[in-house]
């Protein structure tokens, strides 16, 4: 691989909200988009050389999404696409454009206007394989794989129901410190534990709400980041993996995270993940979080749970997990979780997390999962090369 | 309702209702699709395909591996009982209302080496069902099977 090296050089968002009335989809996206152009001081119609939008065409509830994104980013008449994947699936492009000297400068873009999906059982019941799986649920809540794989990691690693709640208490409270969160709460390990049960062991308190919002990222060369900004944070490596669609084939252990993780970790020389200081993984269900924080290498197979209920990944813990809120705390946003999660690293690394600025963060780690029912994830690394 | 107007509900601004027509769309049960559920219908035993280099019998059968790549082409009966993988008891609906019965929704293994294969599980509740939970396949009558994943009615505890 050339030595080319590949760096953020601004990000904009939204808020996330559980509901966005006020605007229509392009125009969440062009709030992105504008502020994203201002934080990396370039103009999309001159600087720009490629853009990338990810989408999948159900959420947003017209077909062939990709031809109706370009006006609202600044893209019109430019090299454009469209992952049908998780934002960080569109960095991992991104960074292979740059990466190859193709490109200089590349927007990434993803976002979630969720709200606007009237039946979303509806459509992730349509992912379900339609002959083997589809036909047995009718009616019933698709979250029900959930419940099966949370189950399994349970069985599989000892971990427990109390140590699963514990994920959602801190997220939660997490959430308080990010003026972006939608659901922060100050709940007690009882309070989840005495919720009800959604899709045993499964409860609804340890489910992320969907949420409106989007993210846009310019990533550019290294060289050219460093002379546009003081503040460049690098994408030191980035992998990607789908393991089974197969509901009864896959493991228990988010097999996709282990190897999207060894693929960006031998990208970024990265030996023992134990010296990442921010990690943002994803949490749809509070037992994911725990399986991907072991996927990732950081912490042994059935460790997660009692080092979530010890404080270990608390903001005043040997490591902050999700300093963000999660998913469980700012809302599901859907194709954009991961950048979401790659957010948080960017503003932890610049010393602009505010309330919630981790001291001293020099490494950080974004984690994304597509979702139920399937596995797909990816991990991104980032540092601000001391 | 104008649009600068305070509102009180997402319907209140200016918006279009749709639809996405998804409703027809046919799906070809394909070569191993075809031999699971004939041999299903009119045999009613459950078929999974076999390779031999890595181990694994899938169930439902596929025409290759996911691990070696390799060409499938080996049917086994796998027979019509299996041990519960994992379970859940999904409580609520499509609607996100309280079902009014909870259904129970399995992974189970035929034997080691197996892929899992999901369904629901019968006569058993919510207080009985265990993972290691040993399981048969209850089927419809010959006459009411038409080819159908829910051939299968659903699994119960053997004995």
């Amino acid at each position: 691989m050339n030595n080319r090296d590949v760096a953020v050089l601004g990000v904009g968002y939204t808020n996330f909200n559980s509901v966005t009335p006020e605007v229509n989809w392009k125009e969440l996206m062009f709030e992105a988009a504008q502020k994203a152009y201002q934080d990396a001081g370039i103009d999309p119609r001159t600087d720009v050389d490629s853009f990338i939008t990810c989408a999948e065409d159900f959420w947003e509830g017209f077909s062939i999404f990709d031809e109706f994104t370009p006006d609202q980013l600044g893209a019109a008449l430019r090299p454009m696409h469209t992952v049908s994947g998780d934002g960080l699936q569109g960095l991992a492009n991104a960074y292979m454009q740059i990466k190859t000297g193709l490109f200089d400068i590349v927007v990434v873009e993803a976002h979630s206007k969720i709200s606007e999906l009237l039946t979303y059982e509806d459509v992730v019941q349509l992912s379900f394989d339609p002959i083997y799986e589809a036909p047995l649920s009718k009616g019933v809540h698709p979250y029900y794989v959930g419940g099966l794989e949370m189950r399994e990691y349970l069985e599989a690693t000892g971990t427990t129901e109390e140590q699963c709640a514990a994920v959602v208490v801190q997220n939660k409270r997490n959430a308080f410190c990010n003026p972006l969160a939608e659901f922060e709460a100050q709940l007690e390990v009882d309070d989840v534990m005495n919720s009800r049960y959604a899709f045993d062991p499964l409860k609804a308190l340890e489910i992320a709400p969907r949420a409106d919002g989007a993210i846009v990222f310019v990533i550019a060369g290294g060289e050219i980041a460093r002379s546009l900004t003081d503040r460049p944070v690098y994408v030191e490596g980035i992998g990607w993996c789908s393991e089974s669609p197969w509901i009864g084939s896959r493991s228990s252990d988010a097999a996709y995270v282990k190897r999207a993780a060894q693929m960006a970790y031998r990208q970024a020389g990265i030996e023992n993940p134990q010296l990442i200081d921010i990690v943002e993984v994803d949490d749809q269900f509070a037992f994911k979080a725990l399986q991907h924080l072991e996927a990732l290498g950081l912490a042994r197979p059935g460790e997660a749970g009692y080092l979530m209920a010890e404080g270990a990944f608390g903001p005043q813990g040997q490591r902050a997990v999700n300093p963000s809120g999660g998913s469980l705390g700012c809302g599901h946003l859907m194709e954009a979780s991961g950048l979401a999660r790659a957010l948080e690293g960017v503003l932890q690394l610049r010393g602009e997390a505010g309330p919630r600025q981790v001291e001293d963060a020099l490494v950080g780690v974004a984690q994304s999962w597509r979702g139920l029912p399937h596995g797909t994830g990816a991990v991104a690394i980032f540092s601000r090369r001391e | 309702m104008t649009f600068s107007e305070k509102f009180q509900k997402t319907t209140d601004v200016k918006h279009w209702l749709g639809d996405m027509e998804v409703d027809h769309f046919l799906y070809t049960a394909g070569i191993a699709g075809e031999a699971f559920f004939v041999a299903l219908r009119d045999k009613g035993v459950i078929l999974g395909t076999r390779c031999e280099l890595c181990g694994i019998t899938y169930v439902p059968p596929r025409i290759y591996c996911e691990h070696c790549f390799a060409e499938l082409n080996e049917y086994t009966d796998v027979g019509l009982r299996g041990r519960v993988r994992s379970f859940t008891i999904a409580r609520l609906g499509k609607d996100g209302n309280e079902l009014k019965k909870p259904e129970i929704f399995a992974v189970i293994d035929f034997g080691s080496g197996t892929t899992g294969l999901l369904h629901k599980l019968g006569e058993v509740t919510p207080e009985t069902v265990k993972v290691g939970l040993d399981v048969e396949a209850v089927l419809k009558p010959k006459s009411q099977r038409g080819g159908h994943i829910t051939d299968i009615e659903y699994f119960r505890p053997v004995g």
